[in-house]
């Protein structure tokens, strides 16, 4: 090292180095003009356009990302809003269906209870054509009767009978025979 | 394995026998020759030009027509440097690599760039013998030499790094910072033990400085004797066989040499890197 040193700091050192290796002004600055110039050119046409463009690149991707984040947001809220929805849609439709099967089963009551009264009315109505039939045939029947007994009797006895006696005869023979 | 199991076997057969061969060789010279009696080109400045025209092919077809989903050769471009920049960014921290990629980037890929050039066949062999005027053989011109096979090339990227380092060191930390980074104690000292650690830390700065001026020249021949001592053992173990054989010996070189190639360009980048980061991390604790 010393002998280093001591070589280094004669006079001629930097001579003797330059002449050994050709350490030359004129072509170190040459070769400095020609790594500026490699400077330039990368700077200019690598450097630059390339983390110019990596920039965008990783710009672009974060704002990718907000975006996605921002969307997934959005599709949750939308997913929430559409479950509501739905529960809310099925909760009137719930409620729909009941009001619907109270209304038919009012209604049902309501038709059922008409008929019954339909019915009554039919059955009652029939009843008393029922009833009216029988009397007017029981009137026919006990007229017929009292003409029968009436003409029996004129008959029997071979007289004329007045309305009075066949009225008589008509009342005595159908108390005997009842209602 | 293959490969190995034969190339290996030839290749000490061709050392063997190149004690005979020796003599017929020539060596590339230490420096690099002008091409021309007047104007100041080399064959390592010609070298140097054709490494320009290709970074600036290769730039124009990258990044011609850039496009945010990258293809072909925009890709590589994008991967190369962003693999670098995100190296460096773990290295320096990510405001001091903003601020500084476009040098270590360009020291990077240009390194890279010459040095793998300097490997193709016919650069610093490709050339004629020179005679002198009595018409003695005085050498061998070769018409391409390897950028960094010129200690030029080496000495200029390296001193522009250092006035750069300057710079940026004296913008991060100003002139205080730099000379407490150079001469303050470090480690806190009072009373008495601070007085007599002042001139230790004062010889310490000396040291210093030296070894900062020193760096510079450090650089430029680490890089300049790696390469040159590479293709130079290249031309030496081709001259040691036959001409028809001269390929072989040097094969398994030529795949050391693209890692060398690689790997000094990383240390080259790697140790401005380093002292830049060294010489600004004062800056870094204050701000």
């Amino acid at each position: 090292m010393f002998s280093f040193l001591a070589a280094a700091t004669q006079p001629n050192a930097l001579e003797t180095i330059k002449d050994t290796f050709g350490l030359h002004g004129a072509f170190f600055a040459a070769q400095a003009i020609n790594f500026f110039l490699v400077i330039f050119v990368l700077k200019k046409f690598a450097f630059g356009p390339i983390q110019a463009i990596l920039e965008q690149r990783r710009t672009r991707i974060v704002e990718g990302e907000e975006k996605l984040k921002r969307i997934e947001k959005q599709l949750a809220d939308s997913e929430a809003t559409t479950a509501a929805a739905i529960a809310k849609a099925n909760e009137d439709a719930l409620r729909l269906v009941a009001e619907a099967r109270e209304g038919a089963a009012a209604f049902s009551e309501q038709k059922s209870q008409e008929a019954i009264a339909q019915a009554q009315q039919i059955l009652a109505k029939a009843e008393a054509a029922g009833n009216a039939d029988r009397e007017r045939i029981s009137t026919e029947l006990k007229r017929e009767f009292g003409r029968l007994i009436a003409a029996t009797t004129s008959q029997v006895t071979g007289k004329v009978l007045t309305l009075e006696d066949q009225q008589r005869i008509n009342e005595e023979a159908l108390s005997k025979v009842g209602n | 394995m293959r490969f190995l199991a034969i190339i290996l076997p030839v290749w000490f057969l061709c050392l063997a026998s190149a004690h005979g061969a020796a003599g017929g060789d020539h060596a590339l010279p230490l420096n690099a020759q002008p091409l021309h009696d007047f104007l100041p080109i080399t064959n390592s400045i010609v070298m140097v030009w054709i490494a320009v025209g290709l970074i600036v092919l290769f730039c124009r077809a990258a990044t011609g027509k850039m496009s945010l989903v990258p293809v072909g050769l925009q890709n590589f471009a994008e991967w190369a440097v962003e693999s670098l920049y995100s190296f460096l960014e773990n290295l320096m921290g990510p405001h001091l690599t903003k601020r500084t990629f476009w040098f270590f980037g360009t020291i990077f890929f240009f390194i890279l760039t010459s040095n793998y050039l300097g490997l193709i066949p016919g650069v610093g062999t490709v050339g004629w013998n020179l005679k002198d005027s009595a018409g003695q053989a005085a050498g061998f011109l070769p018409i391409l030499r390897g950028g960094n096979a010129d200690i030029n090339m080496t000495a200029a990227m390296a001193f522009t790094f250092a006035l750069l380092w300057i710079y940026w060191a004296v913008t991060e930390i100003g002139f205080g910072g730099l000379a407490k980074h150079i001469f303050a104690p470090k480690g806190s000292f009072n009373g008495i033990m601070l007085a007599m650690m002042v001139p230790i830390f004062l010889f310490v700065g000396v040291l210093e400085i030296i070894s900062i001026a020193i760096r510079p020249v450090a650089l430029s021949f680490r890089l300049f004797g790696n390469i040159y001592g590479g293709e130079q053992t290249l031309e030496k173990l081709m001259a040691l066989v036959p001409e028809w054989l001269a390929f072989l010996p040097a094969l398994p070189f030529y795949f050391m040499e693209l890692l060398v190639g690689f790997v000094q360009a990383l240390v080259f980048t790697l140790l401005c890197a380093i002292f830049l980061k060294l010489i600004c991390d004062h800056g870094d604790e204050h701000h």
